[in-house]
Parts: C-alpha cells; structure tokens; sequence
C-alpha cells in the first residue's frame, strides 16, 4: 500500500492470441516456433541425452531417470488430475518387474513382448488390489498405498516365494544398450504427450471433476469409482512399464524393487518440476535423479544436501520450475501508472 | 473511527476495488450493499488484512499478482501494513461470509477459541452475553458445529466475532441462505449488539431490505466502485435504488 508510487506491475499475455486451448491461428514461422519451441527442446534434448552422455555409468542413469520420470508422470496424472495421492511408486514397479521377470524366465518370452504384457496384466493387477481403498481420499488412500509395496516385499520375504530375497535371475537383457535407452526414452516422451492429450479429452475432464467435487460427479449420473480404476488403470500400468524395463536392464529382478526410493523420489520430482503440468515432474527428475548420482561422492551427506534441495525448493518456489518458467514464457511485465 | 481512503484492488489486471473510501463512525451501524462481484467481499478481506494473507500466498504458489493501494486508519492511526492478527488485536474482528465456523468443535469450544485472546472475566462475560442473545447456542453448547443448522451456525459466527471483544465488526454477508425469519432475527440481533456493546458494525449484503433499517449510513458498490452513498433516508429516496436494491417498482406505488 504505497501512496508515493503509484504504479503497479501488469503482466501480459505475449505471443499469438489463442480463441481456445488448443486451437492456434498461426501467421508466421515466428508463431509456429513459439508454439514449437519448448516441445521440440524437450523432444530432441531427450533424445540427444545418450548421444551427448556416452558410457556405460550415464546409461544406467539416463536409464533410470526415464524410469523415475514414468513414475513422477504416473503420480502427478493421480494427484493433480484425479485427487488421488498415491505413494504406490514402489507397488507399480514392483508388479511390473516381478511379472515381466515371471514371464520371461518361466515362459521364455522375449523383452519386447514382456514388457508391454507386463505393463497392461500388472495395471490390472494393481487395479485390482486397489480397487477396495479407492473410495478412500487424500491422507487415507497415500497411507493404505504407502502400505502395499512394503507388504507385498515381506510377502515374498517370509514366504520364500518367487526367488525369495534373492529375486528372480537370469533375465534376458535388451539386445543392445542404444536401443535400450531409446526404447525408454521414446515410450516417455509417447506417454508424456499421450496424458497431456488425455487430461483434455472428455474423460480428463471427467476426472477433474472427480478432483473438484465428487458428490457433483455421483449427482450428474457418473460412477465415481469406475472413473478413479480407469484413471488408477492407467498410471499403474505406467508404473508397471518402467519396472518391467527395469527388470530388463538389471536382469534381475528382486524385492528392492519394492523399495521406498521409487515411491518418494516422484514426489520430490513433482514439487520441484510443479505439479500439474505432467512435463513438470519429468523435468524434476531430469535434475534430481543425476544430482542425487552426483552427491553420491559424499556418500551419507547426500540425503542432506538432497533433502535441503528439496526444503529451498518448497519454502521459496513451490510453484515448481514449469510453473514459473510458463509464466516467463507466456506473459511479460510491465509497469503502468494507475 | 475506521476510514479507508482510495482503497485499489487488483487481481492480477482485474480491478476489483476502484478507489473506495470508506468511513465508519463510532457507534455506527454502515451498510455496504452490492451484487455478486461488486467487491463486497473483497473490501471486508481489505479492512481485516486477510487481504494481504491471501497476497502473500497467491505470491508463493504462482498465482495472481494482487496489488493492493489505499490507505486505512484507524482512531487516527494507519493500519495499512498490520498484519490481520494485529488488527483483529486491535479491535476489528472479521465474521467471515459462509461462516467459517470450526465444523469439529462443539459450540462452546467453538466460542472459547474466539475468546482466547480476550483476558478471562471479559471472555466470561462476553459468552454469558452471547447466550442472552442467541439462546438457541446455550442449548446447543454441546452440539459440534458441523451439525448446526444454518441460521444457528452464522449465530455462532457472530457470537466467536464478538468474543474476540471487537470494536469494529466486520459481518460480510451474514444473512446468505437464511430464512426471512430467521434473517429479521439476525438483523435484530446485530442492531442489538451494536447498542448495548457500542461497537460499529461494518455489514455487507446483496438484498438491502432487511438490512436497511438498522444501518445509519450505507454505500453501494458495483464493479468495485462505490456508485453510491448516503444516509438510510438519502437512499430509501432514489428510485434506482429502491429498484434494484429493494425489489420495489415505482408501479406499485
């Protein structure tokens, strides 16, 4: 409340005047780049990653970032665009790992058939155990998903079933590491621009409505809980995917496949890249994931210069890096005299 | 008492308050009526400070800018960078539209937390007011909130405004959803407590005729402007007013 200077900041719509999202009428290249720029970035970036990072360490990274990044796509889909906060990670990756890893050493199916399979049987497996604690909300539904990686994990601990705490061995690998890391690299980037066409589509506003108020969902004839399976259906199966990836790039497959890292890593990613804009969290763990291989030097230390990331990020930018680098990108400021 | 002066809103490049200015006298009961949108709310967060709460949060999460200009005083001194929990000290206390009662806590748990700030013997002094006058509460003291009826539950918001021991009551829309009955209860009520407690009462409503006959002053507000502003008669006079504020045609007459 300043009388001296009367000005204030206005920011401004820059760029092409869009009627709907969506629709663009573009009258020059200069538009089209505008419009194109910050896909094609990402797209070519991505796919430049192997080229310009050679060696068999930043493969494994590469790698596992784009697995991360499935997850962290998978929970901020859940979170911002169904309500549901799922610490499931773990759970998706576990399923999909054990199940690619059954099919593969049991009944000798190669990769490329495992791993689509064991994306779409463990979405429906996941679905199916999950179904029961889908009325759940909020707290209650992260709790009761937070719960089923570490029971399935003593499961197969205790019981001495499925390899046991040795895990299964013996996986077939991918057949090259260039088409390994492509292979994930591509089915990212399909399924990052495949939600954001979703979240649009009719169903996607459905299961924001489901986020906004359910009760107006039930009273305008939906069936809620068909809606939130579907949308569980879908990320599970992501989550899936990357672990049965997973399982092919370790050859291996085991119950630290259940562990927590790929239930709290996403989330992590989600804040910082800004949730609720799917490429968002992608981003986050384009940063997290090698900064966390970086502190590795400092052995323990890292979980405190990790967890001090992370506290900066949430006390002095909760936006998250898309949220604010959208705001940069599409409007500008300005000062005007009242 | 209260005066705010060139009040200017905006959210983000909307401007929801056009340069308002506002004066509340000691013992005065003043109206601020206008439509949806008109600025109603928005001029109530201003003078509680709650404004700069939401500022600040908006600014944190990446949302809109809100710029806020003007200046409010109060017994002559300026306000304008206090905090809402220094004001509401200070004596001007909030009763928020939609209630915003705690849905968890009984009634009385409800009114003592109102009450905290306030010392002891004012606190038990305000609740056994507060029971005068809304009677229905004393027997629903045990009740949780969330289960009140709505006229009950803005009775309740009133009665933890006032234990917070206001010199200045801020009630923003305390008659929405209520029966005409109920509402001419309310109204009594308010005119009631701006008497015997000899606070001011700043009070806000879309529908100006059950509330116009206790107010001593009213303005009017519409696209965040005040378009309007007089004494109850001055107002009761002007046919737009009575029009569209009254429901009354100049056919009928």
């Amino acid at each position: 409340m300043e009388n001296k200077t009367q000005r204030r900041k206005e920011r401004i719509d820059r760029g092409i005047k869009v009627r709907t999202d969506g629709i663009y009428a573009l009258m020059s290249i200069r538009e089209l780049s505008y419009l194109a720029m910050p896909r094609m970035i990402l797209i070519f970036g991505m796919l430049a990653l192997p080229l310009l990072l050679p060696g068999m360490y930043w493969e494994r990274v590469i790698t596992i970032t784009c697995i991360y990044a499935l997850l962290a796509l998978s929970f901020d889909f859940l979170a911002h665009f169904v309500g549901l906060v799922s610490l499931g990670g773990a759970f998706f990756v576990g399923v999909g790992g054990y199940m690619a890893a059954i099919m593969n050493t049991t009944f000798g199916m190669p990769p490329w058939l495992t791993v689509p399979l064991a994306a779409l049987a463990g979405g429906g497996v996941c679905t199916l155990l999950l179904l029961p604690c889908l009325p759940l909300r909020g707290v209650y539904f992260a709790i009761v998903s937070l719960m089923y990686p570490l029971f399935v994990a003593r499961l197969i601990e205790a019981l001495n079933i499925l390899g046991g705490t040795d895990g299964i061995t013996g996986i077939d690998g991918f057949t090259n590491r260039w088409m390994e890391q492509y292979f994930i690299i591509g089915i990212l980037l399909l399924l990052l621009f495949g939600v954001r066409r979703l979240v649009n589509t009719d169903i996607g506003l459905v299961l924001r409505g489901v986020k906004d108020n359910d009760q107006a969902i039930r009273a305008s004839g939906m069936n809620v809980t068909l809606y939130k399976a579907m949308a569980v259906y879908i990320a599970s199966a992501m989550g899936c995917l990357g672990g049965a990836c997973l399982a092919h790039i370790y050859m291996w497959s085991g119950i630290s496949q259940f562990a927590l890292d790929f239930s709290i890593l996403p989330i992590a990613a989600t804040v910082i890249g800004g949730g609720g804009t799917l490429v968002g969290p992608v981003l986050g763990c384009l940063i997290l994931v090698p900064i966390s291989e970086l502190l590795r030097e400092f052995g323990t230390l890292r979980i405190v210069f990790y967890a001090l990331i992370l506290v900066a990020f949430i006390v002095f930018r909760s936006e998250g890096i898309m949220v604010y680098g959208r705001r940069k990108y599409e409007q500008f400021e300005r000062w005007t005299r009242i | 008492m209260l005066e705010a002066t060139g009040l200017m809103v905006f959210y983000e490049n909307m401007l929801a308050l056009n340069n308002i200015h506002i004066r509340c006298g000691v013992n005065q009961i003043i109206g601020v009526f206008g439509a949806n949108s008109a600025g109603k709310s928005t001029l109530m967060y201003t003078l509680s400070g709650i404004m700069q709460d939401i500022q600040k949060k908006e600014a944190m999460a990446g949302g809109e800018r809100i710029t806020l200009m003007g200046e409010i005083r109060y017994m002559g001194e300026d306000i304008s960078g206090l905090k809402p929990s220094q004001r509401a000290r200070k004596g001007i206390v909030l009763c928020p539209e939609r209630r915003r009662i705690f849905n968890e806590s009984s009634v009385l748990e409800n009114l003592k937390i109102g009450g905290y700030l306030a010392s002891s013997s004012e606190a038990r002094n305000t609740l056994e007011y507060v029971f005068k006058i809304f009677p229905t509460l004393e027997k629903l003291k045990k009740r949780i909130g969330g289960f009140l009826s709505g006229g009950e539950q803005q009775m309740l918001a009133i009665g933890r405004a006032l234990m917070a021991q206001p010199k200045i009551l801020l009630l923003d829309e305390p008659l929405m959803g209520l029966s005409p009955l109920m509402q001419a209860e309310l109204i009594l009520a308010t005119k009631g407590i701006c008497d015997e407690m000899k606070l001011s009462v700043i009070i806000t409503e879309q529908y100006a005729r059950p509330v116009m006959p206790i107010v001593d002053y009213a303005y009017i507000l519409e696209n965040g402007s005040a378009v309007m502003e007089g004494s109850k008669e001055e107002l009761m006079d002007n046919p737009d007013v009575r029009s569209a504020y009254f429901g009354i045609e100049e056919s009928y007459e």
